[in-house]
């Protein structure tokens, strides 16, 4: 059964503008799709949609058969700013999710080290975010939503700020973690590659339009050497055909 | 050393107001000596006459600054989180701002007679709105990611208000209390003018009265130093709850 399913979904601005029209997709329960797309083609609006952040204007999401009303407990979001509280150290903001519900435990304390020790930022939890560097900002900001371990997981281009190699250290982890605990994930990225690498279905979108979906049938689990197999460089060529031609041949290829 | 620079600029003015009085021979109830001044202040503050006046002001500002900053806070989070109270008294505050609250001070008296009341009342009117407005700012002007994070998050109104709203506000909110400060000695000290029986500004008009300008002078001095010392506990209080390292 899809773990997500967007049916067509659309949002429009009062001002007139239709910013999302009529998306159809679904995500099966634990499986890794990205969302790629040129800057301002809807990509945030449609996790919003799907988180229940903001309310489809036609059409409908569901997430395991309910219709989305409203954030819900089993969602977790990076958002594409790291949004973290700059009163509160390291910890503290990691904590946040927790200790909006309950007075966090020293279980959660001690999980919480642990994923800053996953993002690389152990001995850091004492500082204040305006302390940290910006891509160290978003490594909080992702172990924040890893936290609460939700099933389905939004991801705005969390790795947009960092350095090749430790974004791809951070790919690696965020793929054991999610095949760990069976993460259905959505996760926006401006990088091809990326895309590639982390995921088992893509979906191009372009104008507030969803374009293309691309398979990716590379085996699990994938190592470094598979971003250097020529398999996953001509799935990467073929992700940027699908990107750069909206009515090219490639789309009625793929249709096809 | 702009320090030292600017005690000695001090040092250097009264000095040269010491040396054209004495030559000029300006009357002391024009412009006083400074050192007939100082003389004075000593001997106030040393006789123990000054003493009961500074105490009398210093608690009529802090009774004011307490109950106005209070329910200046309060009312500012009732209307920022409430728009429809925000929409129906706005207008109202806005008028009430333009009035001149010491203009108010007769008809205090009339209502709450001679004293401490009045001057209390006054200063906490005077005080009720920089928070009152710095409050309603400071809790709406959140970063609508942060907002959104907490909405996610599934946080409560309560827990919104008082884990991201009020900390990210403090800076605003702050500023607010430090004006308040400044503003509640004027009140304390005009509001004495008007209505006190005791306190620094019962005490200039009693050396009116008396045409003692030299007295008036140290007093002017005592409130000044006044006013530093409570400006400077607040910018403290303010630097003490805003401490973070870089802040950027
Ligand atoms: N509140 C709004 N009112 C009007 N237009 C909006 C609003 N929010 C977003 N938009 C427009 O909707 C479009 C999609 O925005 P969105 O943030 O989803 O883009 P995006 O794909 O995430 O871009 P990026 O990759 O740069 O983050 C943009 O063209 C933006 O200008
Ligand atoms: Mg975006």
């Amino acid at each position: 059964m899809s773990f997500v399913s967007i049916e067509q979904a659309g949002y429009g601005v009062p001002s007139g503008g239709t910013i999302l029209d009529r998306i159809d997709w679904t995500i099966g329960e634990g499986e890794f799709h990205a969302l790629v797309g040129r800057s301002g083609c809807g990509k945030t609006t449609l996790l919003k949609l799907v988180a229940g952040l903001l309310a489809p204007s036609t059409g409908a999401v569901r997430i395991q058969g309910e219709p989305v009303r409203g954030p819900g407990a089993q969602v977790g979001f990076v958002f594409q700013a790291p949004t973290l509280l700059d009163w509160r150290t390291v910890l503290d903001n990691l904590l946040l999710p927790v200790s909006l519900k309950r007075r966090p435990q020293p279980a959660d304390r001690r999980k919480a080290e642990e994923l800053l020790d996953l993002v690389g930022l152990s001995g850091l939890e004492g500082r204040y975010p305006s302390q940290l560097s910006g891509g160290q900002q978003s490594r909080v900001a992702l172990a924040r939503a890893l936290v609460t371990e939700p099933p389905l997981l939004l991801l705005d281009e969390p790795f947009a700020a960092l350095d090749a190699i430790t974004r791809e250290e951070l790919q690696d982890d965020l793929l054991k973690l999610c095949a760990r605990h069976r993460t259905t994930v959505l996760f926006v990225t401006h990088d091809i590659a990326e895309a590639v690498y982390l995921a088992d279905r893509v979906a191009v979108m372009e104008g507030g339009h969803l374009r293309h979906a691309l398979p990716v049938p590379l085996a699990r689990p994938r190592g470094r050497d598979v971003r250097y197999s020529p398999r996953f460089n001509a799935l990467c060529l073929e992700l940027r055909h699908a990107m750069d031609g909206a009515d090219s041949g490639v789309a009625l290829e793929r249709a096809s | 050393m702009v320090r030292l620079a600017s005690a000695l600029l001090l040092v250097l003015l009264l000095a040269g107001w010491e040396v054209y009085c004495r030559v000029a021979g300006v009357s002391a109830l024009v412009v006083p000596l400074p050192s007939a001044v100082l003389r004075t202040l000593w001997d106030g503050l040393a006789g123990g006459y000054l003493l009961p006046h500074l105490w009398v002001t210093t608690a009529e500002m802090a009774m004011g600054l307490a109950a106005g900053c209070t329910v200046g806070f309060l009312a500012g989070v009732l209307l920022a989180e409430v728009p429809v109270l925000r929409r129906l008294f706005y207008p109202y505050i806005l008028a009430s701002q333009v009035v001149p609250k010491l203009a108010l001070g007769p008809l205090f008296i009339v209502w709450f007679g001679f004293g401490t009341t009045s001057t209390v009342v006054i200063t906490a009117l005077i005080c009720f709105f920089p928070l009152l407005e710095n409050t309603m700012t400071g809790l709406q002007q959140v970063d609508p990611n942060k907002r959104e994070l907490f909405r996610m998050l599934r946080a409560t109104r309560l827990q919104t208000l008082l884990r991201l709203k009020i900390p990210s506000g403090l800076p605003v909110i702050l500023a607010g209390l430090r004006v308040a400060v400044v503003l509640a000695l004027v009140g304390a000290v005009v509001g004495e003018f008007i209505g006190g029986r005791q306190g620094l500004g019962a005490s200039i008009i009693a050396a009116q009265g008396m045409m003692d300008s030299t007295m008036m002078f140290a007093l002017f001095i005592v409130i000044t130093v006044l006013g530093m010392i409570v400006y400077q506990a607040a910018a403290g209080l303010e630097r003490w709850l805003l401490r973070r390292p870089w802040k950027g």
